[in-house]
């Protein structure tokens, strides 16, 4: 099996692994039993928004390949720029913080622990009797790639462990090779304003707050493995900190647009107000 | 860049208070002049996964020059991208790079590199802008003496070059490479695993070939140890593809997926594999030159060389003629060929073809050049140029258009063309590629190599070529595949997913291939130095003390221990990898540089010694330590 292949098949194993765990601790086994019957009636219902990231995920696919050309050509070439603004803090990270226990820990959150992040609100949102979060976090999640995709296009940066190999090691290529294979099927090197990993990770995590009161166990969890997140991408000398920063805000701006753009609606799956729907408001009582 | 405008605003507020006071004139004096600002310079250098040497000369560089007051810009492009900015659009302060020829070169090859001739041209001919008369003169003189003479003009040469300093060599890497031995051997440090020559040298390995397939790979599931599935993998691509001849190749390096133009500067690393599509018409071979699409040349008179061709054929089945060599040396030196107002010189190859002022086909296979007062050593020189296809190339003298535009009348579709098809003579033909993921060729059975003598052949198609080369290549196909790091080349190497690596390997992959039980570390001397470039049109680069202060930052030293962990030897002159060209004025001392010495306290820099250099040329500090431009 080709490398690329071998990281394929263990991060869907470590995911389903996770998914299942987190499913019943978090979820529990009474309400996926509930959810079950509903769940094509909450897909459909949630068509639009399934849509709208299934065309942005593969947009993204099919585009990546020529904006990254586009990049390259007219894109501002923007390394030198986020190294004079924040120099070495990256391989301070590194040489204050880097021991084996942690490369392992954070090259596992950047891999499997993403993925899993990144799965779990989709499952534990959908057995939610309302879409309403469900719906959000599929839109911000299309936000956050759409519109990561725009700023890859228009700004052209290799990240530390390609400027400062002498001091940021690339600890996760170093230990685990094999990942290359994969992060390389799935991104670019000189893809690193914003971090998406970021991104996506601080918007599950956000989501993990807003929702606390559905999913309590779920908060801590959802927040520490965000953070770990992170913190990774700079630890492993991936990103910048201004990638994180810029992460962050793209976060924070696809949680807000998603709420504004995804309104709860009255006609859902079970009686209630607007008021009920909001997130971590009302629906806590189904517990 | 805020500080002088937000003083013009505070002196134009000023101005006004001023004018109403009645003394105007004495403002303007002061407001009108624009003060210093600091000096900027930007480096540029590929990112560590593409590079992991040129990054750390430049990370050095851009360390000492902001030590001594320089706001310094690093940045980071793709090779494409970077060798487009400095060789095509000449849009640069600095870069770190890498010269072209990876077997010992002659000292002919910095006239292309210097020569003030090209300094209105882009492409590796003289991309710094240099324009020195003293230069002109010894890189003329060096083409027509000969003997003891050539030596010293040589010699002479490298002094003055070394002085103004139009680029700093910084060292000669040993190209590192990873090989696995178990399919094709002959990866020595002398065969330069990473050349035309040394990729033709290699031999398949008699085991493999006689067990065929299966049976090999099951010896290297034994060998390996790293499981199964790599090697079952193999098998299945053995047995669908009967790959069992191929030759796997991983590189970073992923133009040549892309561009298959032997004239492409930007495209082109070494030329290795351009140069197994397209033969020469005489290789160099070690010292010694070799007749190669030429079955021999001979000097008629002091002007002219009279070539005769091998029998030869195109990868499209046409005959390679006289014609076609005659089309190269004009095409080269101009190849819109007339068609556009100006000549579009090719960006790669200018030294040599500039050395060809006329051609002459004398019959099919024989063709004459005027190569007018040079030496012996210099004129096979003029042979060594790609020689190409009038028929396929004369179609792209045009202007390059995009959607029917032209943008550019100084470009022709030739210079910009990725040759997608190449049809060339050379040993090796294109089958497939897939853009920035791998590319394959194959074996050219026609080629004069392979070719069995035919009983009607008068004369034996190879005479001349060294015995070694004969039947060459070992293999039947050559795929190239593009990874993402050198870490993950070596990675493909040791698993047996390939042969060898041909990218830059940086020191850290050594450890790396220590710990395979499979792979070998492969280490020969390339002569494709390291080098710091100046873009000598731009001020303060333009002022050669300035550049030499520049070249006094760099730790060569430093820079071969760290960087290089000792795989690299450090120099001062071009021409270093080549023997007995280096007078000993500017030969590399054991640890210091004989012309620009490191600015050296205890093994860091000398700050303040760098400072006062600066002084003594003319350049001054503000009291904040920031070196002072002005008008830059």
């Amino acid at each position: 099996m080709t490398p690329f292949l071998s990281v394929l098949t263990s991060v869907v194993a470590w995911v389903a692994a996770m998914l299942t765990v987190a499913s019943l601790a978090v979820v529990g086994p009474a309400r996926l039993r509930a959810a079950r019957t509903g769940v094509r009636a909450r897909l459909w219902d949630a068509r639009r928004a399934v849509a709208v990231l299934c065309a942005v995920l593969l947009a993204s696919a099919l585009g990546r390949s020529w904006l990254l050309d586009v990049s390259r050509l007219f894109g501002l070439q923007a390394t030198a720029l986020i190294y004079a603004l924040e120099g070495g803090f990256v391989a301070w990270v590194q040489a204050t913080f880097a021991g084996p226990a942690l490369t392992a820990y954070f090259s596992w959150v950047y891999v499997y622990g993403y993925a899993f992040l990144l799965a779990f609100p989709v499952v534990a949102y959908l057995a939610l009797p309302r879409t309403v979060t469900f719906r959000r976090v599929l839109v911000a999640y299309a936000l956050n790639y759409g519109i990561g995709l725009a700023l890859y296009t228009l700004i052209f940066a290799h990240g530390p462990r390609n400027v400062m190999p002498e001091m940021v090691t690339p600890l996760l290529f170093a230990n685990q090779p094999d990942v290359m294979a994969l992060t390389s099927e799935v991104n670019v090197n000189s893809n690193v304003f914003p971090s998406l990993h970021t991104s996506l990770a601080v918007t599950v995590g956000t989501f993990a707050v807003l929702t606390r009161e559905e999913y309590p166990r779920w908060t801590p969890v959802g927040v520490t493995l965000s953070l770990s997140v992170v913190v990774a991408t700079m630890y492993l000398g991936i990103h910048w900190l201004t990638d994180v920063i810029a992460g962050f805000a793209l976060a924070f701006g696809s949680v807000y647009l998603a709420h504004r753009f995804v309104e709860p609606r009255g006609e859902g799956l079970s009686p209630g107000d607007d008021a009920g729907e909001r997130p971590g408001s009302g629906t806590g009582a189904d517990d | 860049m805020t500080r002088p405008i937000s003083r013009r605003a505070a002196l134009a507020g000023l101005g006004l208070a001023a004018a109403s006071a009645g003394c105007l004139g004495r403002t303007e004096n002061i407001a009108g002049r624009d003060p210093p600002s600091q000096l900027t310079l930007e480096i540029n250098t590929t990112p560590a996964d593409a590079d992991p040497n040129g990054i750390r000369i430049a990370r050095q560089l851009e360390e000492h020059l902001t030590a001594v007051g320089v706001d310094v810009r690093l940045n980071t492009v793709g090779q494409t991208d970077l060798w487009r900015k400095v060789l095509i659009n000449q849009n640069f302060d600095l870069y770190v790079g890498q010269f072209v020829e990876t077997e010992p070169f002659d000292a002919d090859a910095l006239y292309g590199l210097t020569h003030s001739k090209f300094v209105a041209e882009s492409g590796w001919q003289n991309p710094y802008g240099l324009t020195e008369i003293a230069v002109d003169d010894a890189l003329e003189r060096q083409r027509r003496v000969s003997g003891d003479d050539r030596t010293d003009v040589v010699g002479s040469l490298q002094e003055t070059l070394c002085e103004l300093q139009p680029f700093s060599v910084v060292a000669f890497p040993d190209a590192l490479t990873a090989v696995r031995e178990h399919r094709f051997e002959g990866w020595t440090e002398d065969s330069r695993p990473l050349s035309v020559t040394g990729l033709l040298e290699l031999d398949a390995v008699a085991d493999g070939s006689d067990d065929g397939g299966s049976g090999s790979d099951g010896s290297e599931t034994n060998d390996s140890g790293t499981g199964g599935s790599t090697d079952g993998n193999a098998s299945t691509e053995d047995a669908a593809g009967g790959d069992d001849g191929t030759l796997r190749l991983v590189t970073t390096d992923d133009r040549i997926t892309e561009n298959w133009n032997p004239i492409a500067a930007e495209y082109r690393k070494y030329g290795t594999f351009t140069g197994l599509l397209y033969d020469p018409l005489v290789r160099a071979d070690g010292d010694a030159v070799v007749p190669w699409l030429a079955a021999d040349w001979e000097r008629v008179d002091d002007d002219v060389l009279e070539v005769s061709l091998r029998d030869a054929r195109w990868h499209d089945g046409e005959p390679v003629t006289a014609t076609d060599v005659a089309f190269t040396y004009r095409f080269l030196r101009d190849t819109s060929l007339g068609s556009v107002e100006t000549s579009v010189p090719t960006p790669r190859f200018r030294g040599r073809s500039s050395l060809v002022d006329d051609e002459r086909v004398l019959d099919e296979s024989t063709v004459r050049l005027t190569v007018p007062d040079v030496n012996e050593t210099v004129a096979a020189r003029a042979l060594q140029v790609p020689i190409l296809p009038k028929h396929v190339w004369s179609e792209r003298t045009g202007a390059a258009t995009i959607a029917g535009f032209e943008l550019d009348f100084e470009t022709t579709e030739a210079v910009v063309s990725n040759n997608p098809d190449p049809v060339g003579s050379g040993p090796l033909r294109f089958v497939e590629a897939e853009s920035g993921e791998s590319v394959v060729f194959e074996r050219n059975p026609d080629h004069f190599l392979v070719r069995p003598a035919d009983s009607e052949e008068t004369t034996d198609p190879r005479a001349g070529v060294p015995s070694r080369y004969r039947g060459k290549p070992a293999f039947d196909r050559l795929r190239i595949e593009v990874l993402p790091s050198d870490i993950s080349a070596v990675e493909s190497v040791s698993d047996g997913l390939a042969d060898a690596t041909v990218s830059n390997l940086g020191p850290a992959s050594v450890p790396l291939i220590g710990r395979s039980a499979d792979a070998r570390l492969v280490s020969g001397r390339s002569a494709a130095f390291y080098h710091v470039g100046y873009n000598v049109r731009r001020s303060p680069l333009s002022n050669p003390r300035f550049r030499s202060v520049v070249a006094r930052l760099i730790d060569k030293s430093a820079l071969v221990d760290d960087a290089f962990d000792g795989y690299a030897r450090a120099a001062a002159s071009p021409l270093a990898a080549s023997p007995n060209a280096v007078p000993d004025s500017v030969a590399w001392d054991g640890d210091t540089d004989p012309v620009h010495p490191f600015f050296d306290d205890e093994g860091s820099l000398d700050v303040e010694a760098a400072k006062a250099a600066l002084r003594d040329i003319g350049y001054r500090f503000d009291d904040e330590g920031r070196l002072l431009s002005r008008g830059q």
